[in-house]
């Protein structure tokens, strides 16, 4: 090997570790998200009897947003309540109002009786079934729990029905 | 001779009516610096002579994303990119700092008037067959501008980060979960997190001003390297009568052609323009006027219409309707058409892709002979179908989301 | 209203039932609007034809175009006609409550529509009558026909703002919003690109026709050729567009009157919708057949022409399908048979709309512009020779003239029944027409949804 030869050897070698150097961590920070963890407290809704049956009532909870990063620890969220009346019992749901199409807010419409989405005109039936429109899935609903009547959710997601 | 004469007067207008201790400096900085030459190159130089005021749509370009920079520069003066911080600090430009709401509606409207520029010069190089043999690099850098400009859009959209700004980050990065197999990885590297937060917003505001500038403003030079490389093509109206001119015509013209004439041709006779003009004055005299025209106009929209912001960010909302910036409006329209499961992603990756890809690669698929747009039905009549579709959809999504 | 409803129970009503009334008005509507999208679509056909003929020298577009304004002429006495005695007897006589309604809610768009026609008279007359002299000034002429095309596209945009606001009505003290309700933009761009198909598709009917029975003579027959290929572009070119805009369309239905889309797309109507579709499927695989083989006739082989007809035969398979072997959905409810057939049930999954239909339209569309643009670059390198054009192709230019025609009147049964009992969704019945009593405060209920119309989503029966 030329003593020329080896020196742009050299360069090539030295400007690829260079550049691994300082790629190596830029990559690590571009993918970190995918690696967070988090734990998500109850936060307290509501007196589940202040809910009527057959009404979807929103209520805005303060959740944290899991993975999140440095500050603002909660985020105002509104929560669907819904006491259902399906096959003659009355059933307790915690709708997210995040469309499952583009994630915009849908909301109860009143007339046309079902959860409808300003964005592409996603449909939602009162438990949150996609009856029409461009959402793939049904509504996705907040784990909850009640302490005697009061209802708590925290911001961790299940799959609708 | 007599073309060459008057040129060497100008040039020497930099030097000539100075006398003395000036004159002496400038020799001292030209011949160090080289300016006069720099003037010659970027200065004197052919161009074809008919249809001049359609080519001014380039330089428009450049001088409307210059003054995007600029003005993005001393927006930069108050804006904090912060989830808490961002609203508020425009907040207080448009309420409390009139000529920092200024700048912020020349930034806003001149993006817009950029997007329709940006179209305008795309189609006019489109229709006139610009694109053919040498210069086919050229288009696809000007392609890939193009998409770092709708990038750009998009993500300075976002930066406001109220309502409006929460909604179309919301929507633009849960766009990405559709992608096959890594969707939810990619939406979480956008996001910096599952969900919306202050390092989406970091996120983005680097990506604004620093990632997308970074690429854009090398790439505008080396679509200006090209342009010179190769002369400009103009139009067909500057080969009529190419077909008729016999070898002893073609080669007498291609002979008195001045720089950077004759271009490696395609087809002979599209070397050289028939009729030639010069860079200086002429060309510059009109894109300085269509320059200055659309710049006023961007002041006026700033000062009568601004920049306004909507109410700050609320994840909670139940009744906002969020509407995308108008000219993403047709790639809205995608959303609502291809609904569920598999049929998303045909309407959000497999069609603006296979768009994409086609409009990139123009150059190697039009085999068609000439630069009349009516002898290439091939390109032109696609063409014609995808324009016609943007429209359709534009004005379809604007019905929709004006009768929610 | 209150001034109606005070002065209709001193009106004695026509001495005819609803059911002949209802078919009466079909009847004459139907030819109506045939007539009126003829005109329309011709008038822009016109202008560019006559425009091609002086910058492009051509004698074809000369000849076509002479021809064309006799017959738009021509039509225009007929079908003006019919729209006045649609208007004036049918309408004040039979549907009197609906037509002073409709009078008094949309009076300014009505008004303006009915001055148009005054504009359409000054336009075409001159045209008609004195056709060579004006061509003296050969732009004055073109810009004649173009201010026809502008004034007859205006008078169309008036007409459909008030077609929309009976399926999807707006607050009626509210003139922009009823102007601009939810459906007017997409039945617009429908109605004005399916004009444009149709009148196309008419030429090429009438060319196709001659074709078979008398153009002998070679120089007729070349011209005849001509005119067939001519016309089909433009109708397989503008249909191109139906199947986005009528999709988005139809999702406006469903957003603003969900009784009427569930009835189109599910419910009683939804056989109709199939033969609609099946008619959209015949007119774009009889086009493409139409381009593949038309090159042929002059002798070049075009496999990608081949390929387009093929795929575009499929897609008609596909769309064809229907989605269960009853009549609606309810039916198939009602057997209790909501499992595919192999389960013993009745529904076809490959008929389902999404995403087997869907399919079919995007590939349709796609196709579609691939053929145009195949056969518009053997046009452009001068490679077809006029006149040798086969009995297939004269078929296939019928095949998609009756298509077109069929589609139009059919989609206007569709469009008009699927109001259900209303003329104006939600606010005025139909059988209020022969036999009307004025609503009492507490009577029945005009705003609520139909009764009788119960409604049953797929994605409720198998979730």
């Amino acid at each position: 090997m030329s003593r020329r030869r080896f020196m742009i050897m050299g360069i090539n070698a030295a400007g690829a570790a260079t550049g691994l150097l300082i790629a190596a961590p830029i990559v690590g920070d571009i993918l970190s998200p995918v690696f967070y963890k988090s734990k998500q407290p109850w936060v307290m809704v509501a007196d589940i009897r202040h809910v009527p049956v057959g009404v979807p009532t929103a209520y805005v909870v303060m959740l944290n947003d899991s993975g999140d990063a440095w500050q603002v620890p909660a985020v105002p969220r509104t929560v669907y309540v819904v006491k259902a009346n399906l096959s003659n019992a009355v059933q307790l749901i915690t709708l997210s109002n995040v469309c499952t199409h583009m994630q915009c807010d849908v909301h109860w419409d009143v007339n046309l009786q079902v959860f409808l989405c300003p964005c592409h005109g996603g449909l939602y039936s009162m438990i949150g079934t996609n009856i029409g429109g461009p959402p793939p899935q049904p509504l996705f609903r907040y784990q909850h729990k009640l302490v005697g009547t009061t209802l708590y959710v925290r911001n961790v997601l299940t799959e609708g029905q | 001779m007599a073309e060459e004469l008057e040129r060497s007067v100008l040039v020497g207008r930099l030097t000539r009516p100075i006398s003395g201790l000036m004159a002496t400096t400038y020799r001292w900085v030209d011949e160090r610096l080289g300016v006069t030459d720099l003037v010659h190159q970027l200065l004197y130089e052919a161009v074809p002579r008919r249809g001049a005021w359609a080519y001014s749509l380039g330089s428009a370009t450049l001088i409307l994303i210059v003054l995007q920079i600029v003005t993005g520069m001393f927006l930069l003066w108050t804006y904090v990119p912060s989830t808490t911080e961002a609203w508020l600090s425009l907040n207080f430009i448009e309420h409390h700092d009139e000529f920092a709401a200024i700048v912020r509606g020349m930034h806003l409207w001149g993006a817009y008037i950029l997007f329709v520029v940006i179209g305008l010069h795309m189609v006019r190089t489109f229709v006139s067959g610009s694109y053919k043999k040498p210069r086919e690099l050229n288009w696809i850098v000007g392609v890939v501008l193009f998409l770092l400009v709708l990038g750009l859009g998009i993500t300075g959209a976002m930066l406001p980060w109220d309502q409006a700004a929460y909604w179309t980050a919301t929507v633009v990065t849960h766009v990405v979960d559709y992608f096959p197999i890594f969707g939810t990885q990619l939406q979480e590297i956008l996001r910096g997190g599952p969900q919306m937060g202050p390092a989406t917003l970091t996120r983005f505001f680097a990506i604004h001003i620093w990632l997308l500038p970074a690429l854009l403003v090398p790439l505008i030079g080396l679509h200006l390297i090209l342009l010179r490389r190769h002369g400009e093509h103009g139009s067909w109206v500057n080969y009529e009568g190419v077909e008729e001119e016999t070898e002893a015509e073609r080669a007498e013209r291609m002979a008195r052609a001045e720089a950077p004439y004759p271009a490696l041709p395609s087809d002979p006779g599209y070397a050289v323009p028939m009729d030639l003009d010069d860079f200086f004055p002429s060309q510059v005299f009109k894109d300085a006027l269509v320059s200055f025209g659309l710049v006023l106009l961007i002041f006026i929209m700033a000062i009568v219409i601004g920049a306004p912001i909507e109410r700050a960010a609320n994840p909670a909302a139940l009744n906002y309707v969020p509407t995308p910036e108008w000219f993403f409006l047709p790639l809205d329209q995608l959303l609502v058409q291809f609904p569920q499961a598999w049929m998303i992603p045909v309407g959000v990756f497999i069609l603006p892709g296979i768009g994409t890809t086609l409009l990139i690669l123009v150059p190697f698929l039009d085999r068609t002979p000439g630069r009349q747009p009516w002898r290439r039905p091939e390109v032109m009549v696609p063409a014609l179908f995808v324009l016609l579709f943007l429209i359709f959809e534009a004005m379809l999504a604007v019905n929709r989301l004006f009768n929610l | 209203m209150h001034l109606l409803g005070a002065l209709a129970p001193q009106l004695t009503p026509v001495p005819i039932s609803t059911g002949v009334a209802t078919i009466l008005v079909a009847v004459i509507m139907t030819m109506h609007v045939q007539f009126a999208a003829w005109q329309q679509g011709g008038y822009i056909i016109l202008a560019v034809s006559d425009f091609m003929g002086w910058k492009r020298k051509s004698e074809h577009h000369d000849r076509f175009s002479r021809g064309l304004v006799t017959m738009l002429g021509a039509s225009f006495a007929l079908g003006g006609s019919l729209a006045i005695f649609a208007v004036v007897i049918l309408f004040t006589g039979l549907w009197s409550h609906f037509w002073v309604t409709l009078l008094r809610v949309l009076f300014w768009p009505l008004l303006a529509e009915a001055a148009a026609f005054v504009g359409e008279i000054a336009c075409l007359y001159p045209l008609y009558a004195r056709w060579e002299q004006l061509g003296r000034v050969r732009g004055l002429r073109v810009g004649l026909e173009v201010l026809l095309f502008v004034n007859a596209s205006i008078q169309m945009l008036l007409i459909n703002m008030v077609a929309s606001y009976m399926l999807t009505p707006r607050p009626a003290f509210n003139l922009p919003l009823i102007m601009f309700n939810p459906t007017m933009i997409p039945l617009e761009i429908h109605r004005f690109v399916g004009n444009i198909a149709f009148a196309g598709a008419i030429i090429a009917l009438v060319a196709g026709i001659r074709l078979l029975r008398r153009a002998k003579a070679p120089q007729l027959r070349a011209y005849v050729d001509w005119m067939g290929q001519y016309g089909l572009v433009w109708a397989i070119g503008f249909t191109i567009a139906q199947p986005l805009v009528g999709w988005e369309y139809a999702k406006e239905i469903q957003l603003h009157a969900y009784a009427s889309w569930y009835d189109m797309m599910l419910g009683g109507l939804s056989v109709a919708f199939l033969f609609q579709v099946f008619l959209l499927g015949l007119i774009f695989t009889g086009g493409i057949f139409y381009l593949w083989r038309r090159v042929r006739a002059s002798g070049f082989r075009s496999p990608a022409l081949a390929v387009c007809t093929a795929l575009s035969f499929l897609a008609w398979l596909l769309i064809s399908t229907p989605s269960s072997l009853a009549w609606s959905y309810e039916s198939v409810f009602a057997a209790n048979a909501n499992v595919p057939i192999w389960q013993g049930g009745l529904l076809i999954p490959w008929g389902a709309m999404i995403p087997w239909k869907l399919t079919a339209l995007v590939t349709f569309t796609g196709v579609a512009i691939v053929a145009i643009t195949l056969y518009l670059k053997h046009v452009s390198r001068g490679r077809l020779h006029w006149g040798d054009a086969g009995k297939s192709q004269a078929v296939a230019l019928i095949a998609v003239g009756v298509s077109i025609s069929l589609i139009m009147a059919l989609m206007g049964y569709i469009r008009e029944n699927s109001r259900g009992p209303f003329l104006i969704t939600n606010h005025m019945l139909i059988n209020q027409q022969q036999d009307f009593t004025p609503p009492s405060a507490s009577g029945p209920a005009l705003n609520g949804p139909a009764s009788g119309v119960s409604i049953i989503m797929p994605s409720d029966l198998h979730p």
